[in-house]
């Protein structure tokens, strides 16, 4: 077969596009959305997404094409003895730096959104990170943290109030981790000695997500999942109240019996 | 090009075989310390695998009261052909720290401080029971939904409730068959001289002893676990609503408990409550290296005043002690390799009272049990009664009132601790 | 061959004729071609071990906790072979110190900065012969101190990036560190020497815009090494002080762990991220830009046609190597490095995607109009630039900070180097050796089996690499052990067996390209001076050249891609064959 190659290199758009337009379908994909903010940067990825791929096939299919027609072994025109165009260079220079602006000031909003317009709102809950679990701590009746009626969970399960504005003070006990939870679109990498906020906004009632340590931590990174539950905030103060009341148990309870 | 092919084939060769199911270990500092001879040790062996079976075939005696189905949950490996089915727990979640025997040196342990547990004395740190009591299965529970904040021991609450039960069966099957061993292995040190036969399987006398005398108390103290419960009398609990003079006499009483010398709390956990207080002590695991290490320089020094004694004696002493310089030498060449992979000693660090978090739990009664009866294995003694009906050192009252004292502290970020004393005027009382 | 006899002069191998015992012609020679070869066979010894370790993760990946094959057993038989999760950890850091450190840095300007710079520009050696000898020997202690690392305690178990205060956990980072810096010596000693010899001895007629662009690119991956490297050394150092002498840069104020408390602090983890990026960033056009310009000379050479737009493509160089000092931040957007910052470097680093862009639409430029001869080294080059577009395109994604939140430290990242790194760099190394071995060695490969082996590598790197782009979109997370503890991700692993099974088959058809390697080295058809009829200087001379490289004094009369001209008969025209004398000297459009 004579354009064996070029037919080789035509794969590479036709399967390159074929696996994200088919992966959806399997389930390959982001994972469930529940969040406000999310949106804005799923929709920024399927906009970069779209475009890069208008240029993927573009280029790849222009790289196929050449690759068929001027094979030495059956184009039997003379080379174009040319050693480049002025006019080409600066309109593929001028039309990606425009594009690429374009998205550079696209997203800025986004940005901003997510990581510089902190709510005026109270801390939820403190978020430490440590070798190899996520505690949380959460301020007791008193509205306060670190006091001694902190509500104090080791067990990775974390609750939050859905339906509103959530401010997280995130820590870090020992080495670098990163506080990730995928079904939010939130990531942020905590540092011993630095005190970072986090925050988002749950749009779903009742939700149930994986919280995932996304920086390297040591042997154990991967031991590091926890459990962030979403509920209306109603039913989050109620378990938060019944948490207190397990914390301070004086006797042997239900949940300390054998 | 045939030469291609060739390299591909030796390859894949390489690649493809299995490993060998891994078996159960000894505990060779057992067996060597105890200089039990090597046929005793395959009996030993033996009958450990006929009672408790190898890591990827447990098997629950009925004497045991274990639960088979929980065991084969737990146990194999973790890649299974089968579809769908539970498998190979302990092998995924736990094996590279507890390791295949449950004797707390998986590849892992080397880097962790404080060291992973080995189960095979049956000593758990953190539990509801007396202080020489097996810990319930609910206490097991509680330590793999909560993990041990403070080590290497991460929470397992995200796991299905029946993989978390199977994973507390495993616990204590290996517990018991750790227990069992060297159960044995004293009873081979002590009762048999070299040479004796030792196999239950053709020997009623043996089964019975095996059976009865050996594994008998140990089943029955895991069975008694749930009996052995500090459940602390209702005339001693704080009220619920106390008013905040009363907190502060309480939380005024347990701080001069804890600066007394009866409570003696000061001495390890230190005037700032930082856990800076006596550093250099070791828990139970650690000492236990330190003499086996200590033994075997030991062993050093009697084969020295044993050559010396050699250069003096005559005729049949000679040929005597020449005998002993042998075994010594053989005692500690075998020694000697084990000290190498030995897990080097750690100090038992006293806990940081003041960061808000308690490794066995930091509800009021999970610090009363730390205080009644003490963290087993470790230099925190038991304050409470040894047992039902005991006396302890310290009255429930009392410990309430040291619990009391301990909520009371200030955090201190775990990060920039301030090594003040407290003084009473600090103590924070809730008013 | 201690002793130089009479018959050695006719010997082809004509650098015998020069004095020098075994030792001082093979071993601490200070010919460059030797170095370079002595760096290409140590970096492809290496690049084996880097696969292997990439298997073992790969492994682990498809089949967690399994008995693992080689490594399980020799290592886990205790605990029925399957690995520790630490072995993993070290497993992927040492894959990716091997990778960039010991692997792709030195093999594009050790192996082919070396042989190839002297001999393009038409000198006879490098500038600083000695000292060109010693950038390769001071890899030797970069050699044993990563080697010995392997063996220290768990192993390097904190990435490649090494972040404090993971790092300062770890003893076996000593070594690392003390490899990492041997490293930079060796490179930096290199470009030292590739500098002054690209500026000081080019050939008469050799003007700066008639270097072949294998040429540009070397000499601008030495500036940029050059000037990024003592960060990077510096940095190294403060660290190594934190781990042996007690100091505190990176270590916050009463830092404990592992129940011990630190008594030095007052420092900041984020320094050494910026130090670190700070060269490694530019470190990412080190791993690229000479494997760019030497595709350019294959793909010119082999479409028989003249490179399209020369100085645009030089001009883009340089601008990558520019902009790449000013988007170091683009790895910290989630670091906690303040998020204003992280837009001034979205920005920035959404401009460096131009000068890629631009690159690739010249080599597309190039082939147009052309007559491609599929070669063993055009199809490698021609896959660069496929694998390159997919490499660049899914760098915007990770420019958009916002997107990036999400898909930060996740299978997409792994996606995106491995296609630069691997379907890029790797492939154009691959092309390179093809291209180059007649005069290495001075006999040709067996071009059957090379394309054998270029199908194979093609088909099953994208077997592996590609669905990594999947794997992120889901958000799947690197360096996890066991990623299906999590829910979201349990459903994942049918696609990483499929992904581990095309890495296995990606090793196993380098064995083709091995074989074929030393098959021709001793065996393959002599070459003669030119057999890709190239117009370049390098195949002027012989194959392989002599000691002091050219047997005739070299004078260049026009650029290197001079394919197809009109002004001779033959499609090529030779940068030192002389004008015909009946003509006025044209000088070449540019």
């Amino acid at each position: 077969m004579k354009h064996f190659w070029a037919v080789l290199f035509l794969l590479v758009p036709i399967f390159g596009v074929l696996a994200f337009v088919l992966a959806p379908y399997y389930n390959h994909s982001f994972p469930r959305d529940i969040s406000e903010n999310g949106r804005v940067i799923d929709q920024l990825f399927y906009f970069i997404l779209y475009l890069t791929g208008i240029l993927f096939v573009a280029t790849e299919g222009a790289l196929f094409y050449f690759m068929w027609k001027y094979n030495g072994r059956t184009n039997r025109e003379p080379v174009k003895y040319s050693h480049g165009s002025h006019t080409l260079e600066v309109v593929w220079t001028i039309l990606p730096a425009v594009t690429l602006l374009f998205i550079a000031i696209y997203q800025m909003n986004a940005w901003a959104d997510a990581k510089m317009r902190k709510p005026d709102v109270p801390v939820t809950a403190e978020i430490t990170g440590r070798q190899f679990n996520w505690d949380v701590r959460y301020p007791g009746p008193d509205g306060i943290l670190h006091t001694q009626d902190d509500i104090i969970l080791v067990d990775g399960e974390i609750h939050f109030p859905a339906g509103e504005e959530v401010l997280l003070s995130i820590k870090a006990a020992d080495v670098l981790h990163s506080f990730f939870l995928p079904n939010i679109r939130m990531k942020q990498d905590v540092v011993p000695g630095m005190q970072q906020y986090m925050w988002f906004k749950c749009r779903e009632q009742k939700a149930e997500v994986d919280i995932v340590c996304a920086e390297l931590c040591g042997w154990g990174h991967y031991k590091m999942s926890g459990r962030a539950t979403f509920e209306p905030r109603s039913e989050f103060n109620a378990w938060l109240a019944k948490k207190y009341a397990e914390q301070q148990a004086h006797r042997i309870t239900q949940a300390t019996a054998p | 090009m045939r030469a291609l092919a060739l390299v591909t084939a030796t390859a894949a060769l390489v690649g493809c075989g299995k490993s060998e199911p891994p078996p159960f270990r000894l505990n060779m500092t057992n067996v060597v310390a105890k200089q039990i001879a090597p046929e005793h040790q395959q009996a030993i062996a033996n009958i450990l695998g006929a009672m408790f079976g190898s890591p990827d075939e447990p098997v629950a005696l009925k004497e045991t009261g274990l639960d088979q189905i929980k065991l084969d949950m737990a146990a194999g490996p973790v890649w299974s052909d089968k579809v769908g089915t539970k498998h190979g727990l302990y092998r995924r979640h736990c094996v590279h720290c507890h390791g295949i025997s449950g004797d707390g040196r998986g590849p892992t342990a080397v880097i962790l401080n404080p060291y992973p547990r080995d189960y095979r004395p049956g000593i758990f740190k953190f539990k509801s029971t007396y202080t020489s009591a097996e810990p319930t299965t609910a206490d097991l529970m509680k330590t793999l939904h909560e993990g041990i904040p403070g080590t290497a021991m991460p929470s397992f609450a995200l796991l299905p409730p029946d993989e978390v039960a199977a994973l507390v069966e495993y616990v204590k099957y290996l517990s018991m068959r750790g227990q069992m061993e060297t159960a044995l292995e004293s009873h081979v040190a002590d009762e048999l001289n070299p040479g004796d036969k030792f196999d239950p399987a053709n020997d009623p006398a043996i089964q019975k002893l095996v059976m009865q005398d050996l594994l008998g108390p140990i089943v029955e103290a895991w069975g008694r676990a749930k009996d052995q419960v500090i459940a602390p009398e209702d005339a001693s609990i704080p009220q619920d609503n106390r008013s905040p003079q009363e907190l502060a006499a309480s939380v005024r009483a347990g701080r001069d408990l804890f600066y007394g010398t009866r409570a003696n709390c000061v001495k390890c956990h230190g005037p700032t409550a930082l856990g800076d207080g006596q550093q250099d002590d070791y828990d139970n695991w650690n000492k236990a290296t330190n003499e086996f290490i200590k033994a075997t320089d030991d062993k050093i020094a009697q084969i020295d005043s044993l050559k010396a004694d050699l250069a003096k004696a005559q005729g049949d002493d000679a040929t005597q002690i020449r005998q002993q310089i042998q075994d010594a030498q053989k005692e500690f060449t075998e020694r000697h390799a084990l000290v190498s992979r030995l897990l080097s000693p750690r100090n038992a660090i006293p806990r940081n009272l003041r960061e808000g978090v308690f490794r066995g739990g930091r509800r009021p009664i999970d610090v009363f049990w730390r205080v009644s009866s003490g963290i087993p294995g470790t230099p925190m003694p038991a304050s409470g009664p040894a047992a039902e009906g005991a006396q302890g050192t310290l009255t429930q009252k009392e410990i309430w009132q040291i619990v009391d004292y301990v909520h009371s502290l200030p955090f201190e970020p775990a990060s920039l601790p301030q090594k003040r004393p407290i003084n009473s005027s600090e103590v924070s009382t809730g008013e | 061959m201690s002793t130089i006899t009479a018959d050695s002069h006719a010997h082809a191998h004509g650098e015998h004729a020069h004095t020098g015992s075994f030792l001082s012609t093979y071993v601490f020679s200070r010919d460059h071609k030797v170095i370079g070869i002595q760096f290409l066979f140590s970096t492809l010894i290496w690049f084996f071990i880097g696969g292997l370790l990439a298997l073992g993760v790969r492994w682990q990946l498809a089949y967690p906790w399994s008995d693992m094959p080689i490594l399980g057993r020799l290592l886990f038989s205790a605990q029925g072979g399957q690995i520790a999760p630490e072995t993993y950890t070290m497993l992927f850091t040492m894959h990716a110190t091997v990778m960039i450190f010991l692997v792709i840095i030195p093999i594009l300007a050790g192996a082919f900065g070396n042989f190839l710079i002297p001999l393009m520009i038409g000198a006879d050696d490098m500038a600083f012969p000695t000292l060109n000898m010693l950038s390769y020997w001071f890899m030797w202690p970069a050699f044993l101190a990563f080697g010995t690392s392997f063996f220290i305690g768990t192993g390097p178990m904190s990435g490649w990036t090494s972040y404090p205060p993971l790092s300062l956990t770890i003893d076996a980072q000593k070594f690392w560190l003390v490899g990492l810096t041997c490293v930079g010596i060796s490179s930096m000693m290199g470009s030292v020497n590739y500098l002054t010899t690209i500026i000081q001895m080019r050939a008469p007629g050799m003007t700066m815009f008639r270097l072949p662009m294998t040429i540009w690119a070397m000499f601008i991956t030495a500036v940029l090494q050059a000037f990024a490297l003592p960060v990077l050394t510096a940095a190294g150092f403060m660290q190594l002080a934190d781990l042996t002498l007690g100091t505190g840069f990176f270590i916050p104020e009463g830092w404990s762990w592992n129940n011990t408390l630190h008594a030095a602090g007052g420092g900041q983890p984020l320094l050494w991220q910026h130090l670190f990026w700070f060269y490694s960033h530019p470190a990412v056009y080190i791993m690229i830009l000479p494997a760019m310009g030497m595709v350019s000379d294959i793909i010119a050479c082999f479409a028989r046609k003249p490179l399209f737009g020369y100085k645009p493509m030089v001009y883009s160089i340089a601008g990558i190597a520019g902009l790449g000092f000013i988007v170091w931040g683009h790895h910290m957007f989630v670091s906690g490095m303040s998020p204003v910052l992280g837009m001034t470097f979205m920005v920035a680093t959404m401009f460096i995607a131009l000068p890629s862009a631009i690159k690739v639409f010249n080599w597309l430029g190039t082939i147009w109009g052309a007559k491609i001869q599929f070669t063993t080294p055009m199809l490698f080059a021609l896959s660069f630039v496929s694998m390159f577009i997919i490499g660049g395109l899914s760098g915007i994604f990770m420019a958009a900070t916002p997107v990036d939140i999400f898909i930060h430290d996740t299978y997409f990242i792994v996606a995106h180097f491995h296609y630069v790194l691997f379907a890029g760099t790797a492939m154009a190394v691959f092309g390179a050796i093809y291209f180059w071995f007649p005069k290495m060695f001075g006999r040709m490969m067996n071009e059957k089996w090379g394309k054998v082996h270029f199908f194979l590598t093609f088909i099953f790197l994208n077997g592996v690499f590609y669905p990594m782009h999947i794997l992120g979109w889901v958000g799947f997370p690197r360096r996890l052990a066991d990623p299906y503890h999590y829910e979201t991700f349990r459903h994942l692993l049918p696609l990483n067996q499929f992904m581990t099974w095309c890495a296995i088959a990606m090793v196993c058809s380098q064995s083709i390209f091995a074989i074929n390697f030393f098959y021709s080295i001793f065996f393959g058809p002599p070459a003669g001076r030119n057999p890709w009829h190239s117009n370049t200087l390098e195949w002027q001379a012989p194959s392989p050249p002599g000691h002091g490289n050219f047997d005739f004094q070299p004078v260049i009369y026009r650029g290197p891609y001079e394919y197809g001209s009109p002004e001779v008969d033959i499609d090529y025209y030779p940068q030192t064959m002389p004008p015909p004398q009946n003509r006025p000297v044209a000088a070449p459009a540019h």
